[in-house]
């Protein structure tokens, strides 16, 4: 009873703080006499830090506060960017257009829910960007969106202006549906090997250039009819000018090191190998091409095409040069990525720094938004995370996390608010729409633990 | 000469009318509420051949005219749900083989081997689909809604992406074509999925998007071929996406069926990118958008089937989310809210069984701040506004279609009830029951009224009602998937129980009626995380059961065996 109690009251609370978490956009702080591990620069002692209209305008000691700034004490606290998670399938109302082989006309910009209330409890684990992506049930799945979690604001504000767009190709089991029935009737989607996935990739870029070609072809006057615009073809043209980064999950190094010959081949890069987890193999191959890894820190063996992978993963990587992050990939692992990055430092003993910079700013450079955010620098967006510890210690807290200089989530306030919104909750219950019906009425939810809450295999045949 | 003519006309057709016994009517004494003008306490509302002849303080009956004194009631323009599938049969499902090939062609190929004639789309992405096609003649199968006090609706189905064309028809008429207001009257869609691609709904918005823009070039194709053919391949006409032409250069809105914040956004977005002229429908989260909806200046038909709890009580379950909470809380002030923000709206019906909800969902939108004359109008002259026959329906004028709701008691009170109605100037009487001393059926029941204004109401014999009880095993066709699953009925007269078992979970059913031909009940199921509220509607033949299931999300086939 008394767990059923605590359940109500979390739930309630993280459901129905962003509604008075009040945000504007761009705001002036002061954080006062921090340490500050800036992701960049190394880690800074008893420093102030200035934002000022949402950018850091100052790093140093002794600032005096503007005016118009709000000012926080932060003496013996820690101060990091905020975290970024380079695999989210979070704030999506739908994951997987699993129908076709190529759905790379699907946007999941489309189905953004601004309230999924997943973003506010990664705001309370530190992550203030994320890069939404389509599920990994096909070869070539939708584009993703690159957002920053501005809790509270409508859907239109949280992509990221100016990030580069971006596409989720897969490989593996996932997308030759090895773990999937068909339904009595349905034939199985095509392609059911490994061979499969990458014919239909190849054959997809084929498309596209056919298409580009039809496209030149009418502009130069040759063609009458303009041809028809393609939803589907269009991004991968994209991707064959660079102007559209690739995402693959993939787990299996072999797949992954035939995804980038493939790209050679048709003279794109790979922006990241998502999951890559015995991308150590291969290390030196992907460094050269400049691709990053996103990566679990661990999850070793936890099926059998990541039965190859080990946790000096993401150290051997790092050791070749390979741009490395860690990413989540689920709405519960999501608040803890700052004790991912530690166990970088426990096997191998990637530097305190690098390890930060593993869910800080390599993610940041692989989705292309490392001009605006993922260090603490003069210049760049103030997405500032205030730890009450430091933050690899398994005793460390997010305080504060506040993007572009606005406070998204602040615990204090959180705790304080949980008994508003217990009261405001036993008042909802009372009324009549809210009353469970006298007699009958459908089973009730299932209890939160026995809930998935990975969404990595995310095609479960819902859409949640 | 025109003035002369239509003189000679009239006095005919004036002639013919009092020939035919019936086509003058006169209600007397009553308070009217024309709702364009103001309010008469005590009138006359002359009707005749089937239009509003005269109306006021001192109006003079004919003399030839049928006479209804109305003392002690109010008449009020015919009611309008502006959202139903009144009179619609349900679609039969012919889902298009699901498109599991290499790309988007296999899966368009196999979707044109499914779809007849000249469109190259599967089932639940066809634009072109009528509502008109499904309807037929006949007054009495509107009986229940119009005793509830409506005399014309929007109708169209409920299945796919694209729910197709809608008509606003007349709730009497002894032919389809009698029926109709205006048809078709918009493109309805709904953000869902169908077999194969779009199996998503990130899916649907880009199919959505492809179809529009393939729609737009095949206009610019088929101009360009009119102009000079020669030399040109001739453009492959697809009925498909001629259907979306009128759209794109906005001569025919299109009502998204939209309730959610999330839902409403997305729909006004699409319709900002493709520049339609569009209405939004259920809406019952568009108090929260209402600043949007007015700049894009777009209308609400507002659902009126309230959300409430269904899930039964249950210690070890999870509490219900806040946001689901609040959600049902704010829904009933969603009408004051749009109407402080001078957002057009008109209430709709939103599926619900029990019409008389209607009206008391209506009054719970006056206790949150709507006033009253504004829900009235949103059930009238707002709604003949927003569906662009307020020239002809709506208020109580001169020359208007004579629809009329006649209602006794205060039109939101629980003992509202509706003695008369009056569409294209036929007058329908129901007869109030006697209640019964307890748990009596409420007014506006099954008792269908007499089409012979005047004569007494027929004894209502009670017709043997079929015995449905037994156990079937079910299957239902979702597109996408099958559900199968068992179905237990107990039978007490034509008071049906039981429950209905499928993957989705044990589900009891509420509201069970027994007919002589089948039966029909209520329930609330949980899917995707949410509840759904269902009515079924079945045929018992023999052993064979079959039927459709109506939800928010569209109808579905059910179909079934009787186990011995």
């Amino acid at each position: 009873m008394k767990r059923i109690l605590n359940l109500t009251v979390t739930a309630s609370l993280v459901i129905a703080f962003g509604v008075i978490a009040k945000a504007q956009s761009g705001g002036n702080v002061l954080i006062k006499n921090a340490t500050v591990m800036t992701a960049a620069k190394g880690t800074l002692e008893n420093t102030d830090i200035l934002v000022t209209n949402g950018k850091i305008a100052k790093i140093g000691k002794n600032i005096a506060a503007p005016a118009n700034a709000k000012v926080i004490d932060a003496t013996g606290k820690y101060v990091s960017p905020g975290i970024i998670d380079a695999h989210s399938h979070s704030m999506l109302d739908a994951i997987n257009e699993g129908s076709l082989a190529v759905t790379s006309m699907v946007r999941t910009r489309d189905v953004i829910d601004p309230k999924d209330v997943a973003i506010y409890r990664a705001l309370a684990g530190g992550v203030t960007s994320a890069l939404l992506l389509h599920g990994s049930a096909n070869p070539i799945g939708g584009q993703s969106t690159t957002v920053k979690f501005k809790w509270g604001r409508p859907a239109d504000e949280f992509p990221i202006e100016g990030a580069p767009p971006g596409i989720k190709f897969a490989l593996g089991e996932n997308v030759k549906r090895s773990n999937f029935t068909p339904q009595a009737g349905q034939t199985p989607r095509y392609p059911r090997t490994r061979m499969g996935t990458m014919e239909v990739l190849r054959d997809a870029f084929r498309r596209a250039k056919d298409y580009k070609q039809s496209l030149d072809d009418f502009k130069a006057g040759k063609t009458k009819v303009p041809p028809r615009r393609d939803l589907e073809l269009e991004p991968l043209v994209e991707v064959l000018e660079g102007k559209r980064l690739v995402h693959c999950h993939g787990y299996r190094s072999d797949e992954h090191l035939n995804l980038m010959l493939l790209a050679d081949e048709f003279g794109f890069r790979i922006a990241t190998l998502q999951h890559a987890l015995e991308a150590y193999k291969i290390a030196p191959e992907v460094a050269k091409r400049g691709t990053g890894a996103s990566i679990f820190a661990d999850s070793w063996s936890y099926k059998l095409e990541a039965y190859d992978s080990i946790p000096y993963n993401g150290y051997i990587l790092w050791k070749n040069g390979v741009l490395v992050s860690i990413n989540s990939d689920s709405d519960e692992r999501m608040r803890r990525l700052n004790l991912d990055a530690a166990k970088m430092e426990k096997y191998g003993g990637v530097p305190e720094e690098e390890a930060l910079k593993m869910i800080t700013l390599n993610p940041a450079k692989q989705l292309g938004i490392d001009k605006r955010t993922g260090s603490i620098e003069q210049g760049k967006d103030g997405d500032i995370l205030i730890w009450n510890v430091h933050p690899f210690s398994p005793y460390s807290h997010v305080e504060m996390t506040l993007i572009e200089g606005d406070v998204y989530f602040d615990r204090a306030k959180d705790i304080a608010n949980r008994e508003v919104l217990a009261k405001e909750r036993e008042a909802l219950e009372k009324l009549d729409m809210n009353k469970a019906p006298g007699a009958g009425g459908t089973p009730p939810r299932i209890p939160a633990e026995r809930r998935i809450a990975d969404r990595d295999e995310a095609d479960r045949g819902d859409n949640r | 000469m025109k003035l002369k003519l239509f003189l000679y006309a009239f006095a005919a057709m004036s002639l013919f009318g009092a020939l035919a016994n019936g086509q003058s009517l006169a209600i007397t004494n009553a308070r009217i509420v024309t709702v364009s003008g103001s309010v008469i306490e005590k009138g006359t509302v002359v009707v005749r051949d089937g239009l509003i002849l005269t109306i006021g303080a001192d109006a003079k009956t004919p003399a030839d005219a049928q006479v209804i004194d109305a003392t002690g009631l109010t008449v009020y323009p015919g009611f309008i749900d502006a959202l139903s599938s009144a009179g619609l049969q349900a679609r039969t499902t012919t889902p298009a083989p699901g498109g599991q090939g290499g790309g988007q062609q296999a899966a368009q190929q196999a979707a044109a081997q499914a779809a007849p004639s000249n469109s190259n789309y599967g089932f639940g992405i066809r634009p072109e689909v009528s509502a008109v096609d499904d309807l037929r003649g006949g007054d009495t199968q509107f009986d229940a809604i119009r005793n509830a006090g409506f005399t014309s609706a929007v109708t169209v189905g409920r299945t796919g992406i694209f729910n197709g064309r809608s008509a606003i028809i007349n709730l009497a008429g002894d032919s389809v074509s009698a029926m109709l207001i205006k048809e078709p009257y918009a493109e309805h869609i709904s953000f869902t999925t169908v077999a194969g691609y779009p199996g998503s709904l990130l899916g649907t918005f880009s199919a959505l998007r492809q179809m529009l823009l393939d729609a737009r070039r095949l206009e610019d194709w088929q101009k360009a071929y009119a102009a000079n053919p020669k030399g040109m391949k001739r453009p492959d006409d697809d009925k498909s996406l001629e259907a979306l032409i009128p759209l794109l250069n906005r001569e025919m809105p299109v009502v998204f069926n939209a309730n959610t914040e999330n839902e409403i956004v997305r729909a006004l977005d699409l319709a900002k990118e493709f520049n339609l002229k569009a209405i939004i429908a259920g809406g019952q989260e568009a108090g929260k958008v209402a600043e949007r909806l007015k700049s894009q200046n777009v209308p609400v038909l507002l659902s009126l089937n309230f959300p409430k709890r269904t899930a039964a009580a249950n210690p070890e379950a999870d509490p219900e989310n806040l946001s689901t909470l609040r959600f049902r809380a704010e829904v009933p002030k969603t009408a004051a809210r749009l109407s402080q923000a001078g957002v057009k709206f008109a209430f709709q019906s939103g599926g619900l069984t029990a019409m008389n909800d209607f009206f008391v969902n209506a009054g719970k939108s006056v206790e949150n701040g709507l006033t009253k004359d504004a829900a009235i109008r949103a059930m009238t002259l707002s709604s003949a506004e927003i569906l662009d026959v307020s020239d002809r329906l709506g208020s109580i004028e001169t020359g208007k279609i004579a629809n009329l709701t006649i209602v006794k008691n205060d039109v939101f009170a629980t003992d509202r009830f509706v003695p008369y109605t009056v569409v294209d100037g036929k007058l329908f009487e129901q007869k109030e029951p006697v209640r019964a001393p307890v748990g009596g059926r409420g007014p506006g029941g099954q008792r269908g009224g007499g089409a012979n204004p005047g004569a007494a109401a027929p004894a209502a014999a009670m017709p043997a009602v079929a015995n449905v009880a037994g156990t079937y095993n079910i299957t239902i066709d979702v597109p996408g998937q099958v559900v199968s699953g068992t179905l237990v009925l107990t039978q007490q007269g034509d008071v049906i129980n039981g429950t209905m078992t499928t993957q989705l979970g044990v589900t009891q059913i509420r509201n069970g009626r027994a007919f002589p031909d089948g039966f029909a009940f209520a329930a609330a199921v949980e899917f995707g995380g949410a509840t759904i509220d269902i009515a079924v509607k079945a045929t018992v033949t023999g052993n064979i059961l079959n039927g459709t299931i109506d939800s928010p999300q569209g109808a579905v086939p059910i179909t079934g065996t009787k186990l011995p």
